[in-house]
């Protein structure tokens, strides 16, 4: 196990020694923090990686970049809304009344969605029931 | 008949009462197995002891028995299954079918629930999510691929080794799918109340597994010191997973004081007593099954016998096997 170190793995610890900081951190003090013998390169590698991903800021501190972890907000939202629709019968009807609350910018967001890949294709009718 | 037909009960409330103690001196990655299988092989054979004898009852009924072709005179005096027990049996039967239909069904929302928050957390394309709250919390999201989710309030209560147990440890609940060990002992235990305390003894066995699994990637003491950081101070019950169970002071504890030994040896006379009970209860699930087999077989041929007696002397056609017939 030991050996089968994935840099999935590093990631999500990289990522858990950042939002145990009160404090932005560098790649150096992140491998400190660590608490394991891992080689600085690696580190800033991974930091890149997290920071292409959006799940970490990053701003110039003297000469190195100091790294401040991200919240999900949007894919906990997401799981938020998932979970409550889960947790109703009629998740279609839910939908429906949910869509009515939508303002027009927010509609036109919405189709965009779900649009993707098929342009010029009409909305998907919200009325048929998911099957 | 007599006795054969609830042997497969009795061994699988023999299973019911030693799985726990005996599979305890056993890794526990072993022991959620023996216990999560032979609670299937369990739930079953108690099914097939309460389906014979209730069918016993349905073949009292005299229309049922007529167009079957069963005696009945020979079906009572084979069986000696008294209707108040064939009774009850059918009675157990229909309740614990109601019974595993309604956990079965939850189970499936809840794992369907998880995957889509799992879905909803994927979109970062990080393994780990994590809440900002004052409150301990971390927990393993199963999906395609499955998430972690750690509160910040824990993250910061560990250092940097205890962090890598913690996740540690959630990976391998993803890794060794627990979700599943854990919705089969919840469906056995619907199917037979015998094993009502198999979910609790599988999810011991789960989290001890996991445990073992972060020892194996980091350090016993590392495992134990990040579990008792993490029970100790303000937990909460997670909003997001209705199905997660966060241990109890008591489960801690028992979990801090087994990584403080080394990591428990593999022994062959636990799995050795547990696959022996369940080669007898397969044993006699067969047995019962040709038991009752027998006694229908015995029943219908008297019946064709007296048909044919009964036709016979009222100077009906005997069927005669023509082409055997001596020329």
């Amino acid at each position: 196990m030991r050996k089968r170190r994935e840099s999935g793995g590093l990631e999500s610890e990289v990522l858990a020694t950042l939002w145990a900081s009160q404090d932005p951190l560098t790649a150096a003090q992140v491998a400190d923090g660590l608490g394991t013998d891992l080689a600085y390169t690696t580190v800033q590698t991974i930091l890149t990686r997290l920071h292409h991903k959006g799940a970490v800021r990053r701003e110039l501190a003297g000469r190195a970049h100091a790294y401040t972890p991200v919240l999900d907000e949007s894919g906990l939202a997401a799981g938020r809304m998932r979970a409550i629709l889960d947790r109703e019968n009629d998740s279609g009807a839910v939908l429906s009344r949910f869509i009515e609350t939508l303002t027009p910018a927010e509609e036109t967001t919405l189709a965009q969605l779900l649009g993707l890949g098929r342009p010029e294709g009409p909305a998907p009718s919200l009325e048929e029931p998911a099957s | 008949m007599r006795f054969s037909v609830y042997l497969p009960l009795l061994l699988s409330a023999a299973f019911a009462v030693l799985a726990r103690p005996v599979t305890r001196q056993t890794p526990p990655a072993t022991a959620a197995w023996l216990l999560s299988a032979g609670g299937v092989i369990s739930a079953a054979a108690s099914y097939v002891s309460l389906t014979i004898l209730s069918i016993t009852l349905v073949a009292r009924v005299p229309v049922l028995a007529l167009a079957d072709h069963w005696s009945r005179a020979v079906l009572g005096r084979a069986d000696p299954v008294a209707w108040p027990v064939a009774l009850w049996a059918l009675a157990a039967l229909v309740a614990t079918a109601a019974a595993v239909a309604t956990t079965a069904r939850r189970r499936l929302h809840e794992l369907r629930e998880a995957h889509g928050l799992a879905r909803a957390l994927a979109g970062r394309g990080t393994e780990l999510t994590v809440l900002d709250s004052p409150l301990a919390e971390a927990y393993a999201v199963p999906g395609r691929p499955g998430r972690i989710v750690v509160s910040t309030a824990l993250l910061q209560r560990l250092d940097g080794a205890q962090r890598r147990a913690l996740l540690e440890h959630e990976r391998s609940h993803l890794r060794h799918r627990h979700h599943l060990h854990h919705s089969a002992a919840a469906v056995c235990a619907a199917a037979n109340p015998a094993l009502r305390r198999l979910p609790q003894a599988v999810a011991e066995a789960c989290e001890r597994w996991a445990d073992e699994d972060a020892a194996a990637a980091c350090r016993r003491g590392t495992v134990a010191e990040a579990l008792t950081r993490a029970a100790t101070g303000p937990r909460a019950s997670s909003p997001m997973l209705p199905s997660t169970v966060l241990p109890g002071v008591a489960e801690v504890a028992s979990r801090v004081r087994a990584l403080q030994r080394p990591a428990p040896p593999r022994r062959a006379w636990p799995v050795l007593v547990v696959l022996g009970l369940l080669l007898a209860m397969t044993l006699s699930v067969v047995e019962a099954t040709a038991d009752a087999h027998g006694m229908f077989e015995g029943a219908e041929a008297h019946r064709v016998v007296a048909a044919a007696t009964s036709s016979a002397a009222s100077g009906g056609v005997v069927p005669v096997d023509h082409t055997r017939a001596t020329p």
